[in-house]
């Protein structure tokens, strides 16, 4: 079968990538290996950890909570199997949604592994044998990722455990050991946590979620304390040994001291790494390089007619960024010409307290030697946030010292991950702190630690601290 | 303080003028560049401009001749002034032209002036207004070429616009290009809005910005897509930030630019040799260069014929409807002259191929240029593989590149490419016209009015519809006799559209 354009995945970037490809009016296939489209996103990433991390949340506050909001309830339980059967549930309506959204672009979906031919044709070979071959004028590679294993230590999905198997656990953790103290980590963690389990983390790097801006890491670190959770930080895992039902694993800091841990399931969340297995790259002479797919500005590989997005393609593995990538090849396809600012693409962490930020990091903006001035506020000044007894967190806004540009926006705390979108919002525009502070934000919202926060970044003279 | 002018050099052997007239007042408001009085010398008539936006102090009264470099006039400039008349026509919403202009039954006629010794003709080169449209005095209109240079022509008085003389049509010096039936008031158009607002905008938005220049990411998509620097448009958003609205009202050349950098350069005034001294935009400089280039580089020549049209509209006029209720287009002239074309193109390959250093790059598909007047200016969009098309599918095509023309969303890929073009310039009164080439392509067919003209016929005269044709061609391709039999060839086809049923 012929086509304009064929998208290999159908994660965030490859149906995104497809279903604006079909609005420009291309005739478009999109392969998927897996039997239900949506890639890890959808099926092992983002939706499933939300839905956890909600019912989890919901179990949180009842348990903690709901006695001095005046609701009296004899003590919940958790019934892990209904909350994994719930998750399901909300993952098949999203895959559902996506293989609507297909037919209602009219994109053909087949099912099987993508492998090139040459650089028109792709066989795609399904479980059950039967294999078929498209061709096309371009081709958009979305592949995606997997969890990276410890190098030590591979995943035997039982008890050593990627962030797939701990979405489908069928018993809540006794201790749940965590290796990397990053995004993913940091959320499945506090999930288990939160449902009862006793949750260790050990993370090589002196901060949590070390790629953001250092007070968020600080803050999210005292905040998953509190709720008890430990951590050793600064510390290299040496072994990672599973025996019947218990896993022991050691780990070095860096002036020798040694530790061992004892846990009955330990997730290995230390990064993912670009897919690309099985598409036969060496035929059309793509060479990967640290496993992603090289491409120049306009994500176009070295042949002409191939591109590549999300994940396994440089740039963070972040599925909003997959799909701003999507829409950026499709409409180039097409001729026109967009652009993606990857500075503004913001990142999120959705622990509760929720972290979000874009722009610049202060440690960045130190760096560069770039003059800046900060400001901030805390949630617990916050009316709202006191409303909720959601206290946890604050706003740190980096602006320009000059001009008064807004730098950087970092949010932990309540509804960071919505509130972030404000953030992007002015930086798009290149706002300045005073701007947004002069912009009327509705009372009482957690937005008005932004506004509260801007004031701060651009005269020192917040009006609630 | 006050800004002089005085008597320009008109010419190598005029030593005085004679101020003819002057059209506006001692003590009147004048804007820049502004047309402020009519001087005479004993070769030409020719205008004189204001350099600067001020109160004006008449120096010498009308009737009077001075010798060249006295001083005619003053223009005080008053900045509060400019500004605000400029601020004023900026902030009056655009109101329809029709409500504050009134006809005054005047005809101005633009004719050709002189433009240098040497030169006894120019060619229109791109008409940027259309025929009915609303034009302002000094607003570009045109672009007029000689073979020493191409210059713009801005209208000689407000109103609406009636071309003469269209797009490629060769001129002598003091022809008539078109007419302007004149108005009074009218508010701006947003051509010159937006050039006194290039003028006057610092003061009205406040200092720029940090920011100032920034595109809105839809800002930033669309400036990329027209091939536009952002540096080159005025923001009109806080503290001077380019928005979506900027962008879309951008064009690649901007008239107003050269009103604001070139101090008083008149268009042609008869008798001078240069004809600007302004920086060309880069745009228009590509634009220059290949045309000239195209003149210089290929052997150029142009063979005419006449088309019996009759067939053609008859046949139109007894299937239109169907055609349109079956394939929801129109069924025009292009789909015949493209058919028409792409069969004539298979029998001489010559007329449809390119010359690329020392080889000749044959085509075996008919990729037809068609050329699209927009706002804009001229735009060429390609149909690909036309031979192939049916009727209907050429006039969809046809509708859609034009569509897409006018809203200035073509692509460049969409533009290039062609094997060969067709151009109409019927459409603006055109009778008959040598088309230039679109390079690297050999060979470009005109189209012009129809006109019914009396013709004899096995010894009768009938009047029948007839458009004259040209064929503009590379004679280091193509040969005379090809060119010649190709556009017979084309003719036939139309004058007996039942040939292009038989292939006959």
């Amino acid at each position: 079968m012929q086509y304009n354009v064929i998208v290999i995945g159908s994660g965030p970037g490859g149906y995104v990538a497809a279903i604006r490809c079909a609005q420009l009016g291309f005739k478009t296939a999109i392969i998927e290996k897996y039997d239900t489209l949506g890639g890890t996103c959808l099926n092992v990433g983002c939706i499933p950890s939300k839905a956890l991390l909600d019912s989890s949340e919901h179990f949180n506050n009842a348990s903690l909570h709901f006695k001095e909001h005046g609701i009296d309830i004899t003590a919940p339980k958790v019934n892990l199997k209904q909350m994994i059967k719930r998750k399901s549930e909300v993952v098949k309506s999203n895959v559902d949604g996506i293989a609507y959204l297909m037919k209602k672009n009219k994109i053909d979906v087949v099912t099987g592994v993508g492998s090139f031919v040459d650089k028109n044709t792709v066989k795609v070979t399904p479980s059950d044998g039967k294999e078929t071959t498209l061709t096309a004028e371009k081709i958009i590679i979305a592949t995606g990722s997997k969890p990276t294993p410890l190098p030590f230590a591979p995943f035997d999905k039982k008890r050593i455990i990627s962030s797939t198997e701990c979405l489908e656990l069928k018993e809540v953790p006794r201790h749940l050991m965590v290796i990397g103290g990053g995004v993913i980590g940091m959320e499945l963690g506090s999930v288990y946590s939160r449902l009862g389990s006793k949750v260790t983390v050990v993370e090589f790097l002196d901060s949590l979620i070390p790629t953001m801006d250092g007070t968020m890491g600080k803050e999210l670190l005292k905040v998953m304390k509190k709720s008890g959770m430990e951590f050793y930080l600064g510390h290299k895992v040496t072994s990672v040994e599973s025996k019947g039902k218990e896993v022991t694993v050691k780990a070095e800091s860096k002036d020798g001291k040694t530790v061992e841990l004892k846990g009955d399931y330990c997730l290995v969340s230390i990064g993912r790494r670009p897919y690309t297995d099985g598409l036969a790259l060496e035929k059309i002479g793509i060479e990967t390089a640290k496993g992603q797919i090289p491409v120049d500005e306009n994500l176009k590989t070295n042949v002409d007619n191939i591109f590549a997005i999300g994940d396994v393609v440089r740039g963070a593995m972040l599925a909003h960024k997959a799909e701003e990538e999507g829409v950026f090849v499709a409409e180039r396809l097409s001729g026109q010409k967009p652009h993606v600012n990857y500075l503004l693409i913001p990142g999120v962490v959705y622990t509760w307290p929720e972290v979000a930020s874009v722009g610049y990091t202060e440690e960045q903006l130190k760096e560069s030697g770039r003059a800046y001035k900060s400001g901030s506020f805390p949630y617990k000044a916050l009316g709202r946030a006191r409303a909720s007894m959601d206290t946890d967190g604050l706003v740190k806004i980096l602006a320009d010292k000059q001009t008064d540009e807004i730098l950087g926006v970092h949010i932990i705390g309540a509804r960071a991950a919505d509130m972030i979108a404000a953030g992007v919002t002015a930086m798009e525009f290149r706002a300045s702190a005073e701007d947004v502070a002069r912009m009327s934000h509705a009372h009482p919202t957690y937005m008005e630690a932004v506004k509260e926060a801007c004031l701060a970044a651009t005269a020192n003279r917040p009006l609630h601290m | 303080m006050a800004i002089q002018i005085n008597v320009p050099t008109v010419g190598e052997s005029i030593t005085e003028v004679t101020i003819a007239s002057w059209l506006k007042k001692d003590g009147e408001v004048v804007v820049l560049d502004e047309v402020i009085a009519e001087l005479e010398s004993d070769k030409a008539t020719f205008e004189l401009t204001a350099s600067a936006a001020g109160i004006l102090k008449i120096k010498t009264p009308e009737g009077s001749t001075v010798p060249i470099g006295e001083l005619l006039c003053e223009i005080e400039p008053s900045d509060s002034a400019a500004g605000k008349s400029d601020g004023n026509l900026k902030a009056s919403p655009p109101d329809t032209p029709a409500e504050t202009a009134k006809p005054t039954g005047g005809v101005k006629e633009m004719k050709v002036p002189a433009v240098g010794e040497s030169i006894t003709e120019v060619t229109i080169s791109t008409w940027s207004k259309k025929d009915g449209d609303l034009v302002q005095l000094d607003e570009i209109i045109a672009e007029v070429e000689s073979d020493k240079a191409t210059f713009e022509l801005p209208a000689e008085a407000t109103g609406i616009l009636r071309i003469v003389a269209g797009e490629g049509e060769t001129l002598p010096i003091g022809g008539l290009i078109c007419k302007i039936e004149i108005m009074s008031g009218g508010a701006p158009s947003s051509t010159l809005s937006s050039s006194t607002a290039t003028i006057a905008a610092p003061s009205a938005s406040g200092d720029g910005s940090y920011a100032a220049g920034h595109p809105s990411p839809a800002a930033a998509k669309i400036l990329d897509e027209k091939g536009i620097a952002t540096n080159q448009v005025k923001g009109t958003g806080v503290g001077g930030r380019i928005t979506k609205e900027d962008a879309q009202k951008a064009q690649p050349s901007a008239p107003a630019k050269p009103a604001q950098k070139s101090a008083a350069a008149p268009v042609a005034p008869p008798g001078e040799r240069n004809i600007r001294n302004e920086k060309m935009t880069s745009l228009r400089r590509t634009i220059a260069k290949r045309l000239v280039a195209v003149k210089n580089e290929t052997a150029m020549l142009t063979t005419f014929n006449e088309v019996d049209m009759k067939p053609i509209m008859d046949m139109r006029s007894k299937y239109k409807e169907q055609f349109k209720e079956k394939y929801g287009v129109g069924l025009g002239f292009m789909s015949f002259f493209t058919k028409a074309v792409c069969a004539a193109l298979q029998e001489f390959p010559a007329v449809n191929a390119s010359v690329n250093g020392d080889e000749i790059i044959y085509h075996d598909y008919c990729d037809v240029s068609i050329a699209v007047s927009t706002p804009r200016g001229l735009v060429v969009p390609v149909i690909r593989n036309a031979e192939s098309l049916t009727f209907d599918q050429i006039e969809a095509e046809v509708v859609r590149l034009a569509t897409r023309g006018r809203e200035g969303k073509l692509s460049i890929e969409e533009m290039t490419g062609g094997t060969f073009s067709i151009t109409n310039g019927g459409v603006f009164g055109s009778m008959l016209s040598t088309p230039i080439l679109n390079p690297p392509q050999s060979a470009i067919l005109g189209m012009h009015n129809i006109v019914e003209r009396p013709i004899a016929r096995k010894g009768e005269v009938l009047v029948r519809p007839i458009m004259y044709l040209a064929l503009s061609y590379d004679h280091r391709i193509v040969d005379g006799r090809e060119s010649v039999s190709f556009l017979v060839r084309v003719k036939e086809m139309l004058e007996d559209p039942g040939r292009l049923i038989l292939g006959i």
